[in-house]
């Protein structure tokens, strides 16, 4: 039951392996992953098999029961209890008889006399029996029996000195005379011994006397057949414990609650003491159902029991094993991983009465881990983790390995850590109780790094020559979790060419500070500030189709920028601050540049374009404020994004800086992804085919230098176009369809868009649009397919009429 | 223009008789309107003959004028006066350029028209360019971004090269009414002018013949293809233009910056804001909300919180 997430650099997926399946294969699973040294683990949620079992005092066979336990107890050792380790086989041949204690304990109570108490007790280990087999039966050497062939042989009358080879198993029901057919049985899970294996003498008692303590059976028996060939035919021949019928079914939930204690029946008691004893036991137990909290099993569950109590008449041990199936499937189906039905009670009765451990959190422990895997004190403050997990994994909740999952992610996220542990583990002083315990590996607080890298830079005409081969770098820092409160400071240089970085030297020095309104207070907003500088080529000095290349302006911004962004939920969120910048416009040859330029068709530059800046000079100075809200609800269906998407984004000039720019520039973007069919959510299920709706508009009243002005054409804007090939301009309204449809694991679409200025062009000083040749409006569709992370589409431009093939990364949405 | 003194229009002199007195008479005509002085701006593609009708309206070689190449690169005025009458025309370059308008020109002329006032504007083609293409649309629209809408109602369109044969087929009246008409309705498109709004006051047309083989009539008068003298004839729609009642146009700084777009709006970005506010954002923050009620939890979070009643 161990699932591990292994932390990929996407981060949020955290693949998981194996859930709470029954128990068996649970266990299973654990031995399987657990060995897998020295891999890149970084999470592991491991749920222990908890409810240690309830150790029935209602036993009569007190010598029975300390002998069982102690097999039970050592074969659980090696599988179900610690679910970290690997299995390591336990001995051939202890004291647990064949195979370690077998699989099933039924503590039984004396069925039909005892006044319907009934336990059992559940040790997981049927899978890990079976493993251990083989070696448990010491090989392939075994004994010939040594007697006539076909001849019935009571256990007591094999050798104790012989290793016997069963070759065949078979329960025979006294009371319906018949053979059990199929080895699906739940009798078969029973048994330790298998087909095909060797025991001793005393291997085969021990497995009697188990089989006849389990509480299954009234009565058991073993006998042996001999066969011509010297193997035994082992027969089981059995009377099944049976209750009389009912008709109501009741689950409660006893966690957190004292075992019942329950006197031993003394042989030579009267019937008046009897009487007595019997009327005491039953008003206990009604006070320990009154006592008892409702459990979560639901009444669709609840009635399915209750027809399959109706069909079977009389209750029998079968019948309760099969209601105990399936009461601890749907537990552990919705996640309740330490979910346990510890006993049914209440039998004899028109009732019966399950009483379900289902996993109650007492205690939350949060611990830190240093490298070597010791607890060691955490520089995170507490409350940093806590506000991350939910609350369901809180002391009074029932454990769901569902929260235990979100609580890693969302642990995850903060990426503090570098290893997240959830962990559910027994509490020892509280039955049936878990206490969860979080171990986290932190993160080394400052790191710093330097990387080099060479780039091949298109000279003229776009091919790389080599005299354009740069080396280039980055140095960066960082200093994370400054006061344990999720602080952090980064910074990091990095140049293109590190042989003269005064060319192109970008920096940006950010500092985040989370939890503005106190680590206690849900409100989630952070605080940031940064330094950056950025250099752009400006879409809005683009040429049109037809026009000679257009003397690029770069856009080089400088400045500070703080902002506080409010978290809604994972997507959503609300972010406005103040944004300071130096913008310099700069020509080819780096030097300042005022105005735009077009080749004329005599060869010369005309040098009076569109103004590039608002103050004329080339160097902007100015300080706005800058707000966005989004609201996103979209999610995964089968890999399919679905959902819908809403940004507004807004820049107010405030009147400060180089000619007192004041201006209101808006822009809203709306995206539906609105899914065409109703599909089933599940893993493996086809995602469903997706119309993406898409409308952005932009505007801007007052000042608006041309950097600022709006650009029509590009991927995200008008695909099919260069980046501004169709317009700059102040107004502008895009609108674009897609469908997607899945084939196989990926999609294909047909999208079909359209940009325009809405006659806004002329309103940018120096009408860039119109300067440079561009339409001021355009459509293009065209269709596509999606290769992993590279849409590869076919546009057609609807201006030409040409179509071409572009790869794209990412999204257009 | 300071430079460019008024000099004695003497090339009136040279004109026959005819055509002298029935000048003075137009002129003394416009001075009874108390207008002394009359700014002509001559503009149109390259090559279609703008220098030379300046040349011949004024009977004097003042604009160079070459058959193969454009010469005037530059603006050029020549102030000329005649009784106290001051004539200024305006000859400009050719407006077109590799297929396109040429901004340069354009924006060269407009620094020189700075401070002038404009009576009326001649807006020069050829008749013998049979047909009118996007490029003339953008001609018109370009001298229409610059000045206004209103200069249409103080402009002459001047045919040159009257004296032609009409292709097989036409005659010579059907021609230009089909020329002039195509041609106006591409000045209503470029300028984007309603057609009743024209219709008020059509844009004259007026033929023009430069060419030294002109023919004359018996006074020596140049005259067109139908006999009329077309200089008298050109002065005539001229002074019927100004006395139209429209403006001159002045061309002022604001005029050649044309209406600035960034100013546009500015007293209304605070009420703007607001709208935003309440309209935008705050819908948005309600719809998060509301995604956030809607939220579609898991089951045993609706269990945790005890709202399964155990249905599921």
């Amino acid at each position: 039951m161990a699932f591990c997430g292994q932390r990929l650099s996407l981060g949020a997926q955290i693949p998981l392996s194996g859930s709470a399946r029954d128990r068996r294969s649970a266990s299973a699973a654990a031995s399987a992953s657990a060995p897998i040294p020295g891999h890149h683990l970084k999470c592991v949620l491991s749920s222990a098999k908890i409810p240690s079992p309830k150790f029935p005092t209602t036993w009569t066979r007190k010598k029975t029961l300390a002998t069982f336990f102690s097999s039970a107890l050592a074969s659980a050792a090696g599988g179900g209890f610690l679910l970290h380790l690997s299995t390591p086989v336990p001995p051939p041949g202890n004291t647990g008889g064949g195979g370690g204690g077998g699989g099933w304990g039924w503590g039984g109570f004396g069925g039909g006399e005892g006044g319907g108490f009934w336990s059992q007790i559940f040790a997981p280990l049927a899978a890990i029996a079976r493993e251990e087999d083989p070696a448990g039966g010491g090989g392939p050497e075994w004994d010939v029996h040594g007697l006539p062939a076909n001849i019935i042989v009571q256990l007591s009358k094999l050798s104790g000195f012989k290793r016997y080879k069963i070759s065949e198993i078979l329960f025979f029901d006294r009371r319906r005379g018949t053979a059990v057919a199929g080895t699906e049985d739940s009798f078969f899970e029973m048994i330790s011994l298998h087909p095909g294996g060797v025991y001793t003498k005393a291997q085969l008692q021990k497995e009697l006397e188990n089989l006849a303590s389990c509480g299954m059976f009234e009565k058991v028996d073993l006998e042996g057949k001999t066969k011509p060939d010297g193997t035994l035919a082992l027969t089981a021949s059995f009377t099944e414990s049976t209750w009389q019928s009912a008709d109501a079914f009741r689950c409660i939930n006893v966690g957190l609650m004292p075992q019942t204690k329950q006197m031993d029946m003394d042989a030579d008691m009267t019937d008046r003491e009897k009487l007595e004893y019997f009327r005491k036991q039953e008003k206990d137990y009604r006070r320990r159902i009154d006592r008892s909290r409702p459990c979560l099993l639901p009444m669709p569950v609840h009635r399915e029991v209750l027809q399959m109590l109706r069909e079977h008449g009389r209750v029998s041990a079968r019948l309760l094993q099969r209601i105990r199936d399936r009461v601890q499937k749907w537990y552990h189906d919705e996640g309740y991983a330490c979910a346990q039905v510890v006993n049914f009670g209440n039998l004899n009765t028109k009732e019966v009465v399950c009483e379900v451990v289902e996993g109650d959190i007492t205690q939350l422990v949060i611990q830190f881990q240093d490298k070597l895997g010791n607890v060691c004190e955490g520089n995170t403050q507490l409350a940093v983790v806590r506000r991350e997990l939910p609350k369901q994994l809180r002391p009074g909740h029932v454990f769901n390995i569902e929260a235990g999952k979100q609580a890693l992610r969302n642990i995850n996220s903060l990426a503090l850590f570098s290893n997240i542990e959830v962990n559910p583990r027994p509490d020892e002083k509280n039955e049936g109780a878990i206490i969860v315990e979080i171990k986290l590996k932190e993160l080394e607080q400052q790191s710093a790094e330097v990387s080099t890298e060479w780039s091949i830079v298109p000279g003229r005409q776009g091919r790389p020559t080599l005299a354009s081969i740069q080396p280039g770098g980055t140095v960066s820092f960082e200093h994370r979790n400054i006061k344990g409160l999720n602080r952090s400071i980064l910074g990091s240089v990095t140049s293109s060419n590190l042989l003269n970085p005064q060319d192109d030297l970008s920096f940006k020095l950010e500092y985040v500070h989370p939890y503005v309104d106190g680590v206690y207070n849900p409100r989630n907003r952070t605080f940031r500030a940064s330094c950056f500088n950025s250099r752009k080529l400006s879409p809005v000095f683009t040429g049109g189709p037809g026009v000679d290349e257009v003397p690029p302006v770069w856009i080089d911004r400088v400045g500070f920028k703080a902002n506080i962004t409010e978290a809604f939920t994972r997507q959503s969120k609300f972010s406005y601050g103040l944004v300071m910048e130096e913008i310099t416009t700069r020509d080819e040859t780096s030097s300042i540049c005022t105005h735009g330029a077009r080749v004329l068709p005599i060869g010369g530059l005309s040098m009076d374009g569109p103004p590039t800046t608002l103050s004329g000079t080339g160097i902007d100075r100015m300080a706005f404020a800058q707000a966005n809200i989004t609201r996103d609800n979209t999610k995964f269906v089968n890999g399919a994004v679905v959902g819908e998407r809403d940004v507004f984004q807004l820049d107010q000039g405030l009147g400060i800086g180089s000619k007192f720019p004041f201006f209101n520039r808006h822009q809203l973007t709306l995206t539906r992804f609105v899914p065409l069919k109703q599909v089933e959510e599940a893993a493996g299920k086809p995602p469903p085919p997706v119309l993406v709706l898409h409308g952005h508009y932009g505007g801007c009243v007052g000042d608006l230098p041309s950097y600022d002005a709006f650009t029509l054409g590009g991927p995200y804007s008008v695909r099919g176009y260069n980046m501004g090939e169709l317009g700059a301009c102040r107004n502008i309204l895009e609108l674009a369809a897609e469908l997607r449809i899945p084939v196989r694991n990926t999609h294909i679409y047909a999208f079909a868009e359209h940009g325009n200025d809405l006659g806004s062009s002329k309103d940018v000083k120096g009408n860039p649009t119109e300067f440079f040749r561009r339409a001021g409006h355009g459509s293009s569709y065209g269709v596509g397919v999606k290769l992993g992370l590279v849409r590869a589409e076919y546009a057609v431009d609807h201006n030409a009429g040409t179509g071409a093939i572009f790869f794209r990364f990412g999204e257009r949405f | 223009m300071a430079s460019q003194l008024a000099r004695e229009w003497l090339g009136i002199q040279q004109f026959p008789a005819a055509t002298q007195s029935k000048l003075h008479e137009l002129l003394g005509k416009l001075k009874q309107e108390n207008v002394s002085t009359l700014t002509i701006l001559v503009m149109g593609k390259g090559g279609v003959g703008k220098s030379s009708t300046v040349n011949s309206i004024l009977g004097e070689r003042v604009a160079a004028v070459s058959a193969f190449q454009s010469e005037g690169l530059r603006p050029m005025m020549c102030s000329r006066t005649r009784a106290g009458f001051t004539l200024n025309i305006i000859d400009t370059p050719g407006l077109v350029e590799g297929g396109y308008v040429n901004e340069q020109a354009l924006e060269i002329i407009k620094r020189f028209l700075l401070n002038k006032t404009i009576d009326v504007l001649l807006y020069v083609d050829r008749l013998d360019a049979y047909r009118v293409d996007s490029l003339d649309k953008q001609v018109i629209k370009a001298i229409t971004d610059t000045f206004g809408k209103r200069i249409w109602w103080r402009a002459l369109v001047v045919l040159t090269h009257a004296q032609l044969s009409p292709p097989d087929g036409l005659n010579y009246n059907d021609f230009f009414a089909k020329r002039s008409e195509a041609l106006l309705k591409y000045i209503r498109l470029g300028a984007n002018i309603k057609k009743q709004a024209l219709q008020e006051s059509v844009t004259p047309v007026v033929l023009v013949e430069n060419s030294g083989r002109c023919k004359t009539n018996e006074n020596g008068e140049k005259i067109l293809p139908d006999g009329t003298p077309w200089i008298p004839n050109l002065v005539e729609v001229l002074t019927v233009v100004i006395a139209n009642g429209s403006k001159p146009i002045t061309v002022d700084q604001k005029l050649i910056d044309g209406p600035n777009p960034n100013a546009r709006g500015k007293l209304f970005i605070p009420l703007l804001l607001a709208f935003q506010y309440f309209f935008v954002v705050k819908p948005i923050q309600k719809a998060i909300k509301q995604d956030m009620a809607k939220e579609s939890k898991p089951l045993w979070e609706l269990r945790d919180v005890g709202l399964a009643n155990r249905n599921f």
